[in-house]
This record gives structure tokens, C-alpha cells and sequence, in this order.
């Protein structure tokens, strides 16, 4: 009975992020508003992070796994693609490495930006905190 | 026996049985390459040709698997939410490392699409190829592109991802665990941050936040898009 509540609890956020999506024309997908308002809940309380822990745990192990159905689609969209899905999939791959390396090293840099700016900061009050001593 | 292939049980078993063949051969080889859900796909693609059963009947069990990237979607809050002070602590780096990574994504699969002279409707279907399955043939479909073609695309990003980038991004140097989750999610969707969770829980938040950041983020500049083409 725990694990069908769970889950009831999580197919209702699809559903209510699903019902969010029409007024947006699907614009943001119903399972990223889920997502959102699921987030809002656990910070709001209104939602414990015990009331969904064992079947949330079983859905993100396997995560992959769901991707499975979505991967034999091969199977129909290479006749579509036929000769170019060479080119397709070296694109892909190439990309990919750029997106990850484009993405982590902004990451760095905005943080080591950051964290020079605090240290900036913090030594010009150090300075006039000094001259004021003065 | 047609009326007994039409029904999805063993479709649901064989699918789950292959990917459990994947799990097992990744423990053994213990390389990222032995990917589960890249060996389940292989095997699942040989039985399927080998027994002439067309991907429409297999979708009578595999529908059911699918339904379930829904709430594990939605689940990726948790680890978001137990995350929420590295979240706070670094909110813009995050926002401007998902959005960057996004452009680079579009741009760059842009400018090859172009370099190789593929068609526009091909074009169209790999430019969301980074980004969750839901979203991407969504985004395809509103640019003319071909879903079935992006949905496969996303699938082989995602498993390049997990394959790959967490060997790269320690390659280039990048140590930093909001970094490398970051990055991992906006390359890579969920699929690879089904590898992300297990290289530890702020990778794992970080990579399962990117997907929603960079998945938004794509569909707001695919939206603009077709104003200027």
C-alpha cells in the first residue's frame, strides 16, 4: 500500500504538471512543471521527502531503463535517415563535448569570478576599515 | 501466438531482462562503454529483426516503460531539493553554465548540420538532441524536424554522455562537482545523469537540474527561432 501512495503522489504531480502545460501550448513540458511543483511542495513541507523516498529511489536507480523503448525508435527512424545517419550520429557526438565542455567551464569561471570579486570586497573593507581606525 | 505477442508482458520481461544482461556485463567489464542500456538496446534490436516483430507491436509492452520517464522526471526534485544550499550558494554559475551550454549545443550543431550540407528538416530534428526526450520532439516538431529521428539522436547523446563525459570532463580538468553535474545534465539529459547520480549526490542534483534548466532554456530559443528563419 506505501509504494501505490508514492506513486499516486507522483503521477499526480505528471498530472498537474501536464494540466500546467496547456494554458503555456506546451511550451514547458508537463514533466518539468511536475518537476517545479514538486520542488515547491518539499520546500513548502507540504509534501515530506518520506512520503514518495522508496519509489522516488526505484525510479532514479533506474532511470536509464525507461529510455530503453524510446531507443528501439531506430528502428523506424533510420529508413527516414537511411545513408546520412552516419553523419547524424558523428554530430551528435561531436556536440556533445562541446556542449559538456562549454557548460562546465562557465560554471568555473562564474564561480571563480565570484569568489574574486567577495575576495575584492572583503580586502576594500579591510582598507577602509583601516583608514577609519586612522 | 500473434494474440500472445500482441500483449506486453513479454515485451516488458525481455526488455527487463536485457537490461539486466547490460547490469551484469557492465560489473564484469567494468568499463563505462559496457553500458546497460546501450547492451539492452543492441539485444532488444537483434530480437526484434531476428524475430520480425515490428517496433509498433514491441510498444505494446514498451509504452508501459516509457510511461514511467514521467514521474522519474518529476522525482529529480528530491535530490534538487536536498541540494538546495550548493543550489543557492551557486545559483548564478548554474544558470549562466546551463545557458551557455545550451547555445553551444544549438550553434554547434548548427554550424556542422550546415558544414556537412544535411537537409533543413534534419537540421531541425538535431538541434534539441541535448535536451530531455519530452522536450526535444516537442522542439523538433515546432521547427520542422522529424521526432522520431530527434527521440533517437537524444538516446545515443544520452548514452555518449554517460559513456563518456565523466572520463572527459576529468580529462580537461574539471573537479569542481557542480561543474561536472552541470555540464553532465545540459550535454546529456537524464540519461546521463543516471551516470552523474552515481559519481555522488551534488552531481547527481546538479546534473538532474540541468536538464530542467537547459530543457526550458531550448525550448524558449527554439520558440524565437522560426521568427528569424
Amino acid at each position: 500500500m506505501k509504494y501505490l501512495k508514492q506513486f499516486a503522489i507522483l503521477c499526480a504531480f505528471c498530472f498537474a504538471g501536464d494540466l500546467l502545460s496547456v494554458p503555456l501550448h506546451g511550451k514547458i513540458p508537463g514533466n518539468v512543471l511536475g518537476l517545479a511543483l514538486l520542488l515547491i511542495f518539499l520546500c513548502l513541507k507540504w509534501v515530506k521527502e518520506s512520503h514518495i523516498y522508496e519509489v522516488g529511489e526505484f525510479l532514479q536507480q533506474n532511470m536509464a531503463f525507461f529510455f530503453l523503448p524510446a531507443t528501439l525508435g531506430i528502428l523506424e527512424a533510420l529508413p527516414q535517415v537511411g545513408s546520412q545517419f552516419g553523419i547524424l550520429l558523428l554530430i551528435s557526438f561531436i556536440t556533445t563535448f562541446l556542449t559538456a565542455a562549454a557548460a562546465a567551464f562557465t560554471v568555473v569561471f562564474v564561480i571563480r569570478l565570484q569568489s574574486r570579486r567577495r575576495i575584492r570586497r572583503e580586502i576594500q573593507a579591510e582598507t577602509e576599515e583601516a583608514s577609519c581606525r586612522k | 501466438m500473434q494474440e500472445i505477442i500482441n500483449k506486453p508482458f513479454v515485451w516488458i520481461a525481455l526488455s527487463i531482462l536485457t537490461y539486466e544482461i547490460g547490469i551484469l556485463i557492465q560489473k564484469r567489464v567494468k568499463n563505462p562503454i559496457a553500458n546497460p542500456l546501450l547492451i539492452a538496446m543492441l539485444l532488444m534490436i537483434g530480437i526484434l529483426v531476428a524475430t520480425g516483430t515490428p517496433v509498433e507491436t514491441y510498444n505494446t509492452g514498451g509504452s508501459f516503460i516509457s510511461m514511467c520517464l514521467s514521474p522519474a522526471t518529476v522525482v529529480l526534485a528530491v535530490p534538487i531539493f536536498r541540494q538546495m544550499e550548493v543550489l543557492k550558494r551557486n545559483l548564478l554559475p548554474i544558470l549562466a553554465g546551463a545557458l551557455v551550454g545550451s547555445l553551444v549545443s544549438m550553434g554547434s550543431v548548427f554550424a556542422l548540420c550546415r558544414l556537412f550540407g544535411l537537409e533543413d528538416k534534419l537540421t531541425a530534428s538535431l538541434l534539441p538532441k541535448s535536451i530531455t526526450t519530452a522536450i526535444a520532439q516537442d522542439v523538433s516538431s515546432v521547427l520542422g524536424g522529424i521526432p522520431s529521428v530527434t527521440v533517437i539522436c537524444v538516446c545515443l547523446t544520452g548514452i555518449l554522455g554517460a559513456i563518456a563525459l565523466p572520463s572527459f570532463l576529468k580529462l580537461v580538468r574539471i573537479s569542481d562537482p557542480v561543474a561536472t553535474g552541470i555540464a553532465i545534465g545540459t550535454a546529456s539529459h537524464a540519461v546521463g545523469t543516471s551516470r552523474a547520480i552515481q559519481l555522488g549526490e551534488t552531481e547527481g542534483a546538479m546534473s538532474g537540474l540541468a536538464i530542467g534548466i537547459a530543457g526550458i532554456i531550448t525550448a524558449v530559443l527554439a520558440s524565437v527561432i522560426p521568427f528569424f528563419g
